[in-house]
């Protein structure tokens, strides 16, 4: 395998897409690479001609390169035809697909907002963006296909586990509990309200796994609202 | 574990912090300038709710102790660009106590956007909006004190975070006297300290027209159910020609509100709802509101005791509400 095609496997760029470009001197300790469709029968990609997409370019943070941030730069094909491409974005979104599913899975394996910052260098006001939209339903995470992120066994807990679908039923209103903790009621009555406008499979996951990680906490304190959870 | 707290002179709240104390101190401006610096955090305000009732005082001090730390306390100003790292930056098993200045833009920050700091209701937080003798609202600002440093400032918040030892958890808890009425229900598309447009009953609406028309007692609050705690959101004024609502805390979209129930006794309601754990309470605050609504001057409201604020902090900012601290084992 050569090099590039390498490098395309690593940032999940496939056929009939291509790397057209690559630039090292735009910002320190970044790599920008520029994505288009190939005509058929070009040869190596830096020197090849891309099939330019009509509309303008957007550009995204994507999954580093070793110590490097990439930035994707792309034009968006028509339709929903980027919607399952790993290095592609949502307009208005500062991070391709692949990278918000790598931030997804952080958040529900618990890495605190500047962990999340500090591991894939990326700003907190981005991130901050990023989880915004999230919450508000405005960006998703279904349909890609990288793996969502896995459940964290609770070893010797009254606590469900995160994917248990009683946090799914406690955020959309199916199931009500007599909540005597101040801070369980207005998390709660922010999460349901968010949960409400979120459409996506997978950010309703992530909003369970807020949920569930809440209980894990204060476990202590939840002794009443825990007994309630037991019987669905 | 309660920590020791009441209205004192300002000698005995500077002997106190001389001692080494931690301590938070509310009072008058020209009362706190006088204190020693000293671990300590505090805010402007003359109104207090004294072992003995409701008390006006330029020259004593409310002051709470804080103790049974595991750590020595962490005192520190924040500024609007960093006060949502608060919970982030809070003890992972303790509390924190906040004092903004009121009418300053970290005020209106931080009641538009606390709910969604990072780790907002995670780690307890509780305090209070700093205030002013009302005689000299158009003359003086808010403000809040750092006292290791003796700096005062309108437009930080101050800090207190507070380290718990692994036996023992704060828990923040409420006492609102108002429910929902069982009038229209009012829900606004938009964020806001004020509101003209709004919802009734599903329906488009100005809320000023509205209350106007009804008459409406403008100091029962709005209410909102947050899955069984009442959160009011206090009405300021009403701008006739404006045809807007001016509010003491802001709405949220999503959040279904009513007009409270009125009360028939306010005081005797207050005194009834005040919790019965007055060996573990660690700090309170109580509304300035509930002190103006129910004349509360020289009236004891029982042996719940603190500053009576512009607005109070529990978790995110609350109207007309007593909030109080518990540390448990």
């Amino acid at each position: 395998m050569k090099p590039e095609d390498l490098l395309r496997e690593a940032l999940d760029i496939y056929a009939p897409w291509q790397i057209v470009r690559m630039r090292n001197d735009l910002g320190k300790g970044q790599i920008d690479i520029w994505v288009a469709q190939q005509a058929p029968k070009t040869g190596w990609f830096f020197n090849a001609r891309p099939n330019v997409e009509q509309g303008n370019e957007q550009i995204w943070r994507h999954i580093n390169i070793g110590n490097a941030r990439c930035i994707v730069h792309a034009t968006p094909p028509s339709g929903t035809a980027g919607d399952n491409l790993q290095w592609f974005g949502e307009a208005d979104q500062p991070f391709t697909h692949g990278l918000s599913r790598k931030i997804a899975s952080m958040f529900m394996e618990g890495f605190s907002f500047p962990a999340v910052c500090s591991t894939l260098d990326i700003s907190v006001s981005d991130l901050w963006k990023f989880k915004h939209r999230l919450d508000s339903g405005k960006s998703g995470l279904s349909g890609k296909t990288a793996r969502a992120g896995s459940a964290t066994p609770q070893a010797e807990s009254a606590i469900p586990e995160a994917n248990d679908p009683v946090w799914e039923k406690l955020l959309d209103g199916t199931i009500s509990i007599d909540i005597r903790i101040l801070s369980l009621k207005l998390l709660l009555t922010k999460l349901r309200e968010q949960f409400s406008v979120i459409t996506d499979s997978e950010v309703r996951i992530l909003k369970a796994h807020e949920m569930q990680r809440y209980f894990v906490r204060h476990e202590k304190l939840l002794g009443h609202e825990l007994a309630q959870l037991a019987r669905f | 574990m309660k920590a020791d707290q009441g209205l004192m002179s300002v000698s005995s709240a500077a002997e106190l912090i001389r001692q080494g104390k931690y301590l938070s101190i509310a009072g008058d401006e020209a009362a706190l300038r006088q204190l020693p610096s000293g671990h300590w955090i505090g805010g402007t305000i003359p109104y207090f709710m004294a072992a003995d009732g409701g008390t006006v005082s330029r020259e004593q001090v409310f002051v709470t102790e804080v103790s049974g730390f595991a750590a020595p306390p962490e005192l520190r100003f924040y500024d609007q660009g960093s006060l949502p790292q608060i919970c982030r930056n809070a003890p992972e098993n303790g509390y924190s106590i906040l004092i903004i200045p009121a009418f300053s833009a970290i005020h209106a920050s931080f009641a538009r956007n606390a709910p969604n700091f990072e780790e907002m209701y995670m780690k307890p937080l509780i305090g209070w909006i700093a205030g002013v003798h009302l005689d000299d609202l158009s003359t003086v600002t808010p403000k809040v004190v750092l006292g290791s440093t003796g700096e005062f400032s309108a437009d930080h918040a101050v800090v207190m975070d507070v380290a718990l030892p692994p036996e023992k958890f704060a828990q923040i808890d409420i006492v609102n006297l108002f429910r929902p009425g069982t009038g229209d229900r009012i829900t606004f598309a938009d964020t806001g300290f004020n509101a003209a447009d709004c919802q009734i009953n599903g329906q488009p609406g100005n809320l000023a027209d509205y209350l106007l028309a009804n008459n409406s007692d403008t100091r029962l609050p709005l209410v909102a159910d947050y899955s069984g705690a009442m959160i009011n959101v206090s009405i300021k004024s009403i701008e006739r020609e404006a045809r807007r609502v001016e509010f003491y805390a802001p709405v949220f979209p999503g959040i279904e509100y009513r007009i409270a129930a009125p009360l028939t006794d306010y005081l005797e309601a207050f005194r009834a709802a005040l919790p019965q754990v007055e060996a573990d309470i660690s700090f309170s605050c109580n509304c300035i509101l509930n002190f103006l609504y129910s004349d509360l001057a020289g009236k004891r409201t029982g042996h719940v005791t603190g500053p009576m604020t512009f607005g109070e902090i529990g978790y995110q900012l609350l109207n007309q509400t007593l909030v109080y601290l518990t540390i448990t084992e």
